[in-house]
């Protein structure tokens, strides 16, 4: 391919470099690390004049550094008179907002609770979310396109004023479906909570399987106080946790939960242990990006889930020597032919339904 | 009025001051708060566990006169993380006005297209101010003004110059000895207005660089024999340039050594090396938390600029002129 360089940001290099080796093409020469004093330093060390630049960066590790390394790096190769440079983003950062940092369980370094730190006032505390300026940040930087996959809204993509790409991991995991998992026909698709609903719906419409719903549910009628975490199951079809309900029948088959980030995992694992408890006969958890961060490794061991598949948007080296109840499946086959497809002009939407060989 | 924003001012019921600060240096902004009679705003700025910055704001900042403390040190990318998200969270709480004040600009010194294809990251980190919704930005002692260039809002950037002659004044005296010398032909114009302003005598050490972080050679122009040196940088990030002015000082018969800094990074060994250099007082502002070194470092000591920030806080939220600090030390 002529007038093509692919840079990879010191986040995720592997998947540069599959990337590369799918095109045929070396991999961009630069020079990436940190002054002493903390800064980041970027020296691009190929010419990237009149060139389409793609530049890989997942949203992972120190997500902060990467990000601003990512802008530098754009901005580096606008100044060096690129002509086209795309932001290659497998796991798109702050594309969520997290829950609440005062939420009990399973989130983030929260500490303390924040209207403890904070003396209890009138006002309603609130989250800030980044996502607008993220946005704005890369366009800013001097970005003319971004490829991403699985951005947790869709809408993400109306923040931006420049084309995004947003791929689907759907047809891969629909493949992973067809092939590993045994007598798929008789499994259920479950989504671990209602937002998530659609994306598991096309997966079980495409597969023609059932589908099963977990919902959180807070004031249920039927859930009082002194029923909750005892309630086993009051409606057909209705299984009550401790703080959420499962909608559909699961008894003694496979559960295969659908999500599109497992971040500290505390979803899926709590998903997990409600379908153990209405008798699932074995769960899998497929998920986009397995981002695993905090003691997600150690809740996963310890869950009922059998098996937990990602793809590899973010490094899973680390992740798999932790625990082997993790598949990865690879995505940088799809990013590569989109790269090709967006650099010769073809269509994108072919991969939103297949698989490229 | 600068922008349009301050003179709608005129028409909307008078606001008020909202300090905000960031992890990067907590003590600067109590210092400000307490200058200014004010609280600083609640607000908790965290890390989720996938490390993603979490800033929960906790009071109304609705037409309000917001300032944002945050300076370029430590985790300096987490910094402006923080920076950037409080500043949009502001804006998008309806404040009237978000300024934020960085006493110590990160990226400062990548300002130049130096080498083919060298990021300009100072225009990037301007841009993101920019885009983030920051209405105006106060800093100090800017590596090259013409970052101030790099915006298209207004940059305030003050002078550690009145703070440092104060201090030259009242705790190293011995006026008549004492030379002011640059440690580089860029800090010429620097060291030369403090020693115009004390009335002394300049010196300058010329030195070439082979590569960044490290100097080769140094030539000294100028008398320093037994006389009382005091150099004069803006920033100190790893000493290697002021150990060696300093050895090339004391090589020339010079009696003693200061230095004198606006930003003190201090990082990587800089602090055994000062340890181990002949100089005999390193003076660095509070741009930059260094409280926790002066137990590995009994040379270090701290010139206070809070008051600077404070009173540039309160000229700018009040429509006076700022240029008054340029020359004096608030009192």
């Amino acid at each position: 391919m002529r007038d093509i360089t692919v840079l990879a940001g010191s986040s995720h290099p592997e998947f540069a470099e599959e990337i590369c080796k799918r095109l045929g093409i070396p991999l961009g020469k630069c020079k990436l690390g940190k002054f002493s004093n903390n800064e980041t330093s970027v020296a691009i060390q190929d010419s990237v004049r009149d060139v389409d630049v793609y530049i890989v960066q997942s949203g992972c590790g120190s997500v902060n550094d990467n990000f601003v390394e990512l802008l530098i790096m754009i901005a580096a190769c606008k100044t060096a008179s690129a002509r086209k440079v795309t932001a290659v983003i497998p796991c798109f950062p702050y594309a969520r907002q997290a829950e609440a940092p005062y939420k009990k369980n399973g989130m983030p370094l929260s500490r303390v609770p924040a209207h403890e730190q904070m003396g209890s006032t009138q006002y309603k505390h609130w989250t800030a979310r980044a996502g607008t300026l993220v946005c704005n940040m890369l366009m800013a930087a001097g970005a003319d396109h971004i490829i991403t996959m699985d951005l947790h809204d869709p809408q993400f993509q109306g923040f931006f004023d420049i084309p995004v790409d947003n791929l689907y991991g759907q047809p891969l995991i629909l493949k992973y479906i067809r092939e590993m998992v045994p007598n798929y026909h008789e499994a259920v698709i479950v989504s671990p909570d209602a937002g998530g609903a659609k994306r598991a719906t096309i997966i079980a419409d495409r597969l023609n399987m059932d589908f099963a719903l977990i919902h959180k549910e807070r004031n249920h009628p039927m859930h009082s106080p002194n029923q909750a975490g005892g309630g086993g199951a009051t409606l057909d079809g209705v299984t009550l946790g401790s703080d959420r309900m499962l909608v559909g029948h699961v008894r003694d088959r496979v559960c295969i939960l659908i999500d599109d980030i497992a971040d500290t995992s505390f979803t899926i694992t709590k998903a997990a242990k409600l379908l153990d408890k209405a008798g699932a006969a074995r769960i899998y958890a497929i998920v986009t990006h397995g981002l695993l961060s905090g003691d997600a490794l150690k809740r996963i061991r310890e869950s009922k889930i059998d098996e937990l598949v990602v793809s590899n948007s973010v490094p899973q080296q680390a992740h798999l020597e932790a625990t082997d109840k993790l598949k990865v499946f690879d995505i940088t086959a799809m990013f590569a032919e989109a790269i090709r497809r967006i650099h010769n002009g073809e269509s994108v939407s072919f991969l939103f339904e297949s698989v490229p060989y | 009025m600068l922008n349009g924003y301050a003179s709608s001012s005129s028409t909307n019921p008078p606001n008020s001051i909202k300090l905000f600060t960031g992890n990067s240096h907590p003590e600067m902004a109590a210092a400000i708060a307490r200058r200014l009679g004010l609280q600083v705003a609640k607000c908790v700025v965290l890390k989720y566990s996938n490390q993603e910055t979490c800033v929960t704001i906790g009071e109304s900042v609705r037409d309000e006169d917001v300032y944002i403390i945050q300076s370029g040190c430590g985790e300096i990318n987490d910094h402006l993380m923080e920076l950037l998200i409080l500043i949009t969270a502001c804006k998008n709480a309806s404040a009237r006005r978000v300024t934020a004040v960085m006493p110590c600009f990160p990226y400062a010194r990548q300002d130049k297209k130096d080498k083919s294809r060298a990021p300009i990251t100072a225009k990037v980190i301007a841009n993101m101010l920019t885009v983030a919704g920051a209405n105006h930005v106060i800093t100090m002692d800017l590596h090259a003004s013409q970052i101030q260039g790099f915006f298209n809002i207004p940059v305030d950037n003050l002078y550690a110059e009145p703070s440092t002659l104060k201090y030259i004044r009242t705790k190293i005296m011995r006026m008549p000895s004492v030379v002011i010398v640059s440690p580089d032909a860029g800090g010429a114009k620097r060291a030369a207005s403090i020693a115009d302003k004390l009335n002394v005598d300049f010196a300058l050490i010329h030195k070439e660089r082979k590569k960044a972080n490290e100097v080769s050679k140094m030539v000294l122009v100028g008398d320093v024999t037994d006389r009382v040196a005091i150099l004069v940088d803006d920033m100190a990030d790893t000493c290697g340039t002021l150990v060696l002015a300093a050895k090339t000082l004391i090589d020339n018969g010079c009696q003693e050594v200061y230095a004198l800094v606006t930003h003190g990074v201090l990082s990587g060994d800089a602090i055994a090396k000062i340890n181990h250099s002949p100089i005999k007082s390193l003076i660095v502002t509070n741009s930059i938390p260094h409280e926790h070194l002066k137990a590995q470092c009994a040379k270090l000591d701290t010139i206070d600029i809070s008051g600077t920030f404070a009173e540039a806080i309160r000229r700018t939220h009040n429509g006076e002129s700022v240029s008054f600090l340029f020359h004096y030390v608030p009192a």
